[in-house]
């Protein structure tokens, strides 16, 4: 509750008394009288106020008399002050509103039958609660409507001038695409500059409009809100874990909305530390691949070298039929399988269960392999602690963000909400390190821009610096003195000259940067793909470990070190143990004492210590011949790794290639059969998102065609290979099953709250990680090209799934375009949309180019979802040494104009 | 007082009372039932028949695909697909639109509910049919029954501006002028 909050979460603000309708209410000082009345529980009328920013004060519908004022008084703009006595209810006030009321009707359009908004609208909601029946002097407005835009559409004639929209978009999102002007004699909501409205998409314009003002060009016209079934469930794109409502009517998904919503006005203002309700693009209007026609909808068994379709109950024989066969001729360990982080805890606890108490194998893996197992290894290896170790709140209200490698407003848009709310209410110090002039780098109070590929190196610089400018906490680094020595000794080598000049970041800023981070009294770091994605991931993180044990932030509270997942559930996909090193729970899948638990709750023994192979390993072991039979559920490795990886003669070789997808991959395409899976809004089950909350999926339609959700697929074959333990009647069944081994896992929607320790890592050989991890990286030689090429993801878009969303296609569609700096394109004389020739020893490509301000000359960037022209080739493939996660999303190319 | 209680027994007094009437009519024969198909009935005007869509005098179609009517029916006779008008961002109108009159109560309420008066009741009643499925009506068919219905059309409303999302039937596209 409040104006603002208190700029400082350390500093309670001063308690006052009011009277309220008589009664006396306790508030804090300097919040605004409105909350102070509807945190008494009285709803009144209030049309341009939302709880998650700043009163506007333009509607005049919050009136209150206040004693000692003739006049009635914006309840919304006042301040609560001690000793006021108000009154919120009477005749006069009730007369006062409706002549606002009748104020907007006056020129307001007859439009409810026709408008998205009818039956959720809250001028209609008021012009019936008052009663306004009859208009003396109405106008019509006549604006023409603005659809100019890609996906909003703007009926200026419906617009209440209330704001929020704008308010919402410059306070909240600090986007700020929106503003008023007057035209044709009205005030009217453009967007900035009256230009066609190119933002980021979000739609919480449209969710706060309180009127049909803002429509939805994927769903305009196409309901009334009372045709429309309300399903809550999760995204299903990446970590943040938005939850959000998919409307649907009959079998057609209609629209996505947001709990954020005018009608969802009412809340305390500090609340929104933990989040605001919002969507991203993605989330609200990304969902057309659930229904789209694409939908792989039949089983398909390949006979005579083409895909056949074939009933689910023959198909799912001769699945088990084949997987017997192979177990039976070459043992279970020629059998493997991969699974994207898109399914739900169950499916993804039911998968390794197939793997390890069916088939009896540990070659198994999920898509975390591509990143994230790199942080979750580095934390669990130096904290006990397998995830990040802050929630949303910590973000918010730290003093100092360092936001190292990640893009976070185009990977992560609603989580990156959390580090602008911390810039602009709790007036946090950002420092972000990134080779791309990001969006948060342009808010940020400290943007670092670095070469590209050395953002690891400027982590170590900072660990360098804190050292050298003695930030360092010595009570902490007193407990391991010996830990420390080493550290000191092995960044000994390492010289800031050295780190600056290839970052290009001067000696002094990396000295501020560490100065700023060490000092303040709570840090955070937030590391995303430019960290876990890039060689070296794993030592890199663990430097930043490094870096909050030395300024004496490991484990103090508000600290901590964090990441981002690309995808829904990566988490979710470590927590389940789909990785040969890890059994559920992130146990160790060596350990005895987790063996023997697991192997009585299978009744089966599980697969030989030791034995197991990752994503690389797999595809190299499907290449010699071990593997005979690989499972993909989900996951797409033609499409994601480049060539060189050599995932197609490895998928060649194989005996049987299973693949379970809801859309044809091109992994599907040389599978031996093809299992026609759900999307997320047509099963029931949990995900766990980044910061540990495990929330909850929900069916929102039947499946398409014949489509089954991916546990009933499992659960089938799991029984069908004759594991007794593998059937069950619903999601609910597994997740039971999961309780029970893995007890208060399921906290449903609370941030897990985590303890870390780094007694055990600092203390035991600690010395040898250190002196490997500060020694100079050699720098792979560029072989004479000139630009550095970059693969990432852009905010439209998300993992190849995005791809099927006809509605992100139209904003940015799969005809993947080079992202040049303007500085380059200058040079070469390239415009917009001009071919451009790729080349480098791994081929050539041809594709148009684009400006980007993001991208810094000497730099280019082509988005990872996109394989026309299949970019991805030129990548090599560097695989961890540590954790096996490989790295293929930078190259060194040439380009020119073709 | 006897005797005539035995009197009124031996005659069977009581049924001849109750018979009267009955005797009367035998004598004075005159047919109340119409002999239908071969005669038929004069409808009030406010007869509620069969359920029909209506047109503007320019043939354009009234109904703006607002929902209102489903909205308003009591057993979920009638569904309606709406769709902005091609080309016409502003205008909405019901691209599809069906009844199903084996559910239909003849209520009239989605007749009341429409803002636009789309909606009309015939004095059309001849729709007994082999087949049921007959009787699910899509926009065409309820179209051609209040063209049929309904000769004489209302005159489309003055006020028209492209500006304006109410009373889309200015649309140019969409459909094609009736007949
Ligand atoms: S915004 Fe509300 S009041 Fe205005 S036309 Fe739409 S539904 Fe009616
Ligand atoms: S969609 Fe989001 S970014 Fe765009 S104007 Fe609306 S609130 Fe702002
Ligand atoms: S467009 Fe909607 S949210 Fe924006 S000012 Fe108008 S009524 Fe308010
Ligand atoms: S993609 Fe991520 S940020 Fe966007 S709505 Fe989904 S979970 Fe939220
Ligand atoms: S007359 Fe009554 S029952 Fe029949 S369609 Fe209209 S509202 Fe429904
Ligand atoms: S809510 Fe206070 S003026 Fe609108």
């Amino acid at each position: 509750m409040g104006l603002k909050p208190a700029t400082n979460p350390d500093v309670e603000a001063a308690s006052i008394d009011l009277t309220i309708d008589g009664k006396t209410v306790t508030a804090k000082d300097g919040v605004s009288l409105y909350d102070v009345i509807s945190s008494t529980g009285k709803i009144i009328p209030a049309m341009c106020y939302h709880y998650t920013f700043d009163p506007f004060g333009s509607c005049g519908m919050c009136l209150v008399m206040q004693e000692g004022k003739k006049a009635p008084v914006r309840s919304c703009t006042a301040k609560a002050t001690a000793g006021m006595i108000i009154r919120t209810e009477g005749d006069d006030l009730f007369q006062a509103r409706k002549k606002a009321v009748e104020k907007h009707l006056s020129v307001h359009p007859l439009d409810c039958p026709v408008c998205d908004a009818d039956g959720h609208c809250e001028l209609q909601d008021m012009a019936f609660q008052h009663q306004v029946t009859t208009l003396a002097n109405a106008k019509q407005k006549l604006i023409p409507e603005d659809t100019r835009s890609l996906v909003l559409d703007f009926n200026m004639n419906r617009c209440i001038a209330c704001g929020e929209c704008i308010n919402i978009c410059k306070d909240v999102l600090m986007i700020d695409a929106l503003q008023f002007m007057k035209k044709g004699g009205f005030t009217q909501v453009v967007a900035k500059g009256d230009a066609p409205l190119a933002c980021e998409f979000c739609g919480d314009c449209l969710a706060v409009c309180p009127v049909g003002a803002i429509t939805n060009k994927f769903s305009k016209y196409l309901y009334k809100p009372w045709q429309l079934k309300k399903t809550t469930t999760t995204c299903n794109y990446c970590g943040d874990g938005c939850q959000m409502h998919v409307e649907t009517k009959d079998n057609e998904v209609v629209r996505v909305t947001s709990p954020l919503s005018w009608k969802n006005k009412w809340g305390d203002r500090s609340e929104t530390a933990k989040g605001h309700g919002g969507l991203c693009v993605r989330g609200r209007f990304g969902f057309q691949f659930i229904d789209s026609k694409a939908r792989l909808t039949q089983p398909l068994i390949r006979k005579d070298r083409k895909l056949t379709e074939s009933p689910w109950i023959e198909t799912v024989e001769t699945v088990v039929g084949r997987l017997a066969d192979i177990k039976a001729r070459y043992g279970p360990n020629a059998i493997a399988g991969l699974i994207t982080a898109r399914c739900s805890n169950e499916e993804l606890y039911l998968f390794q269960k197939l793997m390890r108490a069916a088939i009896g194998t540990n070659h198994l893996d999920s898509s975390a392999r591509y990143g994230h197992l790199n942080f979750v290894h580095a934390a669990q290896h130096a904290l006990g602690v397998g995830r990040m170790t802050n929630d949303s709140a910590d973000i918010t209200k730290a003093k100092s963000i360092l936001v190292v490698g990640s893009n976070i407003t185009e990977t992560n848009p609603v989580f990156s909400l959390r580090v602008k709310e911390a810039i602009r209410v709790y007036k946090s110090q950002v420092i972000v390190v990134d080779s791309a002039n990001t969006n948060l780098a342009k808010l940020a109070s400290h943007p670092m821009l670095v070469k590209p590929g050395t953002e690891g190196l400027f982590v170590k610089g900072l660990v360098k610096s804190v050292i050298e400018q003695d930030l360092i906490d010595t009570d902490v680094t007193g407990r391991h003195a010996q830990a420390f020595a080493a550290l000191k000794q092995a960044v000994a080598g390492l010289s800031l000259d050295a780190v600056a000049s290839a970052t290009g970041v001067s000696k002094v800023q990396i000295n501020e940067a560490a100065s700023v981070f060490a000092e303040a009294p709570r840090s955070v770091i937030i590391c995303g793909e430019g960290i876990v994605r890039r060689p070296g991931g794993y030592q890199h993180v663990l430097a930043l470990i490094d870096l909050l044990w030395v300024t004496g932030k490991l484990g103090r509270p508000g600290c901590g070190i964090n990441t981002v997942t690309e995808e829904a559930n990566e988490q979710g996909a470590v927590d389940m143990g789909t990785s040969p090193e890890f059994l559920p729970g992130q146990v160790p899948s060596d350990s005895d004492e987790a063996r023997t638990k697991f192997s009585k709750a299978w009744s089966t023994p599980l697969p030989n210590k030791g034995v197991g192979a990752g994503l690389m390993d797999i595809l190299k072991k499907c290449r010699n011949g071990e593997i005979k039979a690989l499972y993909l559920v989900g996951e797409n490795p033609l499409g994601t790794l480049p060539a060189s990886a050599e995932v197609k003669p490895a998928l060649e070789k194989l005996e049987l290639l299973i693949v379970q997808d809801p859309f044809m991959t091109e992994s599907a395409q040389l599978a031996h059969i093809v299992l026609p899976a759900c999307t997320f809004a047509e099963k029931d089950g949990t995900m766990t998102s980044q910061d540990g909350k495990v929330q909850r999926i929900r069916q929102t339609m039947d499946p398409i065609g014949e489509s089954l959700p991916d546990w009933q697929i499992l659960a089938a074959i799991g029984s069908g290979l004759g594991c007794a333990s593998m059937e069950y009647e619903s999601s609910q069944d597994i997740q039971r099953e999961i309780m029970k081994l893995l007890p208060g896992y399921y906290n449903l929607g609370q941030p897990k709250k985590v303890t870390v320790n780094a007694d055990g890592y600092l203390s035991n050989g600690y010395q040898a990680e250190a002196a490997g991890r500060y020694c100079a990286e050699q720098k792979a030689a560029d072989g004479g090209k000139r630009f550095s090429l970059t693969m990432g993801q852009l905010l439209y878009h998300s993992g190849k799934l995005s791809t099927q969303a006809s509605g992100l296609l139209l904003i940015a569609s799969s005809a993947g375009q080079l992202h040049m700096s303007l500085q380059d394109m200058e040079r070469m004389g390239l415009k917009d949309g001009d071919r451009v020739r790729v080349w480098s020893a791994k081929g050539t490509a041809e594709l148009s180019a684009r400006a980007d301000l993001s991208v810094l000359p000497g730099s280019c960037f082509y988005p990872e979802h996109f394989n026309s022209p299949p970019i991805k080739d030129f990548m090599t493939v560097e695989v961890d040494a540590v954790t096996g996660v490989p790295y293929f999303k930078q190259a060194a190319v040439s380009v020119e104009k073709a | 007082m006897k005797f005539k209680a035995w009197l009124k027994t031996i005659t069977f007094y009581e049924i001849l009372v109750g018979m009267a009437a009955t005797m009367r009519h035998l004598l004075r024969y005159k047919p109340i039932t119409l002999q239908y198909p071969h005669e038929k009935r004069t409808l009030p005007d406010s007869y509620r028949g069969m359920l029909a869509l209506l047109r503007y005098d320019d043939g354009t179609e009234k109904c703006v695909g607002c929902d209102l009517c489903e909205a308003a029916c009591p057993s979920r006779v009638i569904r309606v697909v709406s769709s902005e008008v091609p080309g016409e961002p502003t205008k909405r109108y019901a691209s599809e639109y069906y009844m199903d009159m084996t559910r239909c109560l003849f209520c009239g309420m989605c007749v009341e509910a429409c803002p636009v008066d789309a909606l009309g009741m015939t004095r059309e009643y001849e729709w007994a049919v082999y087949d049921k499925r007959n009787l699910l009506l899509n926009k065409q068919q309820l179209l051609a029954i209040g063209d049929r219905s309904y000769p004489v059309r209302e005159k489309r409303l003055e006020f028209q501006h492209p500006n304006v999302a109410f009373f889309n039937v200015a649309f140019k596209n969409l459909p094609a002028k009736g007949t």
